[in-house]
């Protein structure tokens, strides 16, 4: 589970670009943050795995072993302890381009091996076997000795989703993962994504209000660094209005690529 | 319309650094008695000089082979001992790993090492260590770090940070970062830059070879001193054949690095 409570972040000028966002994520939930460009939602993923400190508020990480940790009052070393546990999914792939799918996804456990294994890129026979594994469940197993900079955005993604899962983390974010991907390959990144908040707590931004209603279990909608929306993923048009104010017109513009059964 | 008349106002801007040029060349050359007399004599000097260095006296061809192979041997030491420190000193002196007093630091080192030549570096490694090959390939390592250096920090610093992040966000250490993030992407240059490297250390391990280091230099340098001038051209001709034949070995190598991504 993971609690986020009043977080805050402004710049020197004084400008408050998180403003007090408070929420929790349990087990089972995919929430999808939403909200308008510039309103703090990557900013508050960032906050979640430490890449950014917070001026205040505390994210705090408790999962089933461990006692409770506050990732905003941890020093380094505590840090990457913990990231190991933190799987993350990027809208940029985040794929070293020069090795292979499989030393891509192997990378996902890097924190949890010595250095010393790591400088010789040791890894066992049966890590590999399940690093394959987890290729296999994103359907990229045929492609794993390819260099992830041959492959497609989407089978990036999908890579990046095999990193997550070989990592077997007890939480995991996502932050746009979709943004790069046309309609289809963007529903299939979802589908697989959904399932593994049965693991895990999942938290993503999103910009398709359209994906989150149709895949997430809860919507958070941030306007302005402050928290707005909490709650059913299905938006009304008002509400979609009130989120998005001007910007509306792009995400409907989106709509309409993004063809979408009604049940 | 009418041809222009020539006029001085439009060539101005030639004719006056022209005159300048001349007139500080015409200068330099008098300070330093370089006269044109003097550039024919000297024409016609070596000429006269090479006419009596031929031909080649191949009986010393087989001694020779093993100082080559020694020049060689020195230069390819000096290239991979040399390439191994560089990439240590580019990961210090790039601004997206190390922090900004180590970077700089290290880059004020690197500069400066690129401002001393060889050569120096050389004569003081011969009162250190002595004759041979060894301050050879000291002086040949040390002197890749002011150029692998900075060439290969400067491709560090252009390595997508996203890539850095993505190990940095699963728990990797630097170490970590650099080995699975870094050394992958650089690879290619890292290579195709030591074979370059490789190239001018041929060159240079003839020139130190003259002045202590040992090989197909010395060889040459002895056979000058001792007038014995056929022996010299054909050490002059086997240094010829072995920096003609790596720098094109080196060049077909670079070009597979760069087109199939061979050796990576």
């Amino acid at each position: 589970m993971i609690e986020v409570k009043n977080l805050t972040k402004s710049l020197p000028n004084g400008r408050k670009l998180l403003d007090g966002i408070s929420f929790k994520v349990k087990k089972g939930e995919f929430v999808g943050i939403l909200g308008p460009s510039g309103a703090g939602k990557t900013l508050t993923l960032r906050c979640l795995n430490g890449l950014l400190k917070p001026d205040s508020g505390s994210v705090i990480i408790k999962s089933e072993n461990s006692q409770p940790l506050d990732i905003c009052k941890i020093d380094k070393r505590e840090l990457r302890r913990v990231r190991q546990k933190i799987g993350v999914i990027f809208q940029g792939y985040h794929l070293v381009k020069r090795l292979s799918a499989l030393e891509n996804v192997m990378i996902g456990r890097l924190g949890q091996i010595s250095t010393w294994r790591s400088m010789f890129y040791g890894f066992t026979d049966a890590e590999a076997e399940e690093a394959l594994k987890a290729l296999d469940q994103v359907k990229m197993s045929q492609m794993a000795g390819m260099q992830t900079g041959s492959l497609s955005g989407g089978e990036m993604q999908r890579v990046s989703i095999a990193r997550a899962i070989f990592q077997s983390p007890t939480l995991l974010l996502a932050d746009e993962p979709i943004s790069n991907l046309d309609p289809s390959n963007a529903k299939t990144i979802m589908k697989m994504i959904k399932p593994l908040s049965e693991l895990m707590p999942v938290v993503g931004v999103f910009h398709q209000p359209e994906m989150t209603a149709k895949y997430c279990t809860r919507v958070i909608a941030i306007k302005e660094g402050k928290l707005i929306y909490d709650g059913d993923p299905k938006l009304s048009n008002k509400r979609l209005e009130e989120i998005y104010g001007e910007e509306l017109e792009l995400i409907e513009q989106q709509e309409h690529m993004i063809p979408v059964t009604a049940k | 319309m009418p041809p222009k008349k020539f006029s001085f106002k439009r060539y101005r801007k030639f004719i006056l650094p022209l005159i300048i040029l001349l007139a500080v060349t015409e200068a330099t050359a008098i300070v330093c008695g370089a006269t044109f007399g003097k550039l024919s004599d000297g024409i016609f000097n070596g000429l006269a000089f090479l006419g009596n260095m031929y031909p080649p006296d191949w009986s010393a061809f087989p001694e020779m082979l093993e100082p080559a192979l020694q020049s060689i041997i020195i230069a390819f030491l000096g290239t991979v001992f040399g390439t191994i420190i560089s990439v240590v000193f580019a990961l210090l002196a790039a601004n997206n790993l190390a922090n900004p007093w180590v970077r700089n630091i290290t880059r004020v080192f690197i500069a400066i090492e690129r401002s001393i030549p060889e050569i120096i570096i050389l004569i003081l490694l011969v009162a250190a260590f002595g004759l041979g090959a060894m301050p050879g390939v000291v002086a040949l390592s040390i002197g890749c770090i002011g150029m692998l250096g900075k060439l290969l920090a400067d491709i560090i610093e252009e390595i997508d940070p996203l890539m850095i992040e993505a190990i940095e966000s699963v728990g990797g250490n630097k170490i970590q970062v650099i080995i699975f993030g870094v050394l992958p992407q650089i690879m290619p240059n890292l290579i195709s830059y030591a074979l370059f490297r490789f190239e001018i250390n041929i060159r240079l391990s003839v020139l130190l070879g003259a002045v202590g280091a040992g090989g197909v230099g010395y060889e040459l340098e002895y056979s000058f001193g001792m007038l014995q001038y056929h022996r010299a051209f054909t050490a002059v001709i086997i240094i010829i054949a072995m920096v003609f034949g790596t720098e094109r070995l080196s060049y077909f190598l670079r070009k597979k690095v760069k087109t199939e991504g061979a050796l990576t």
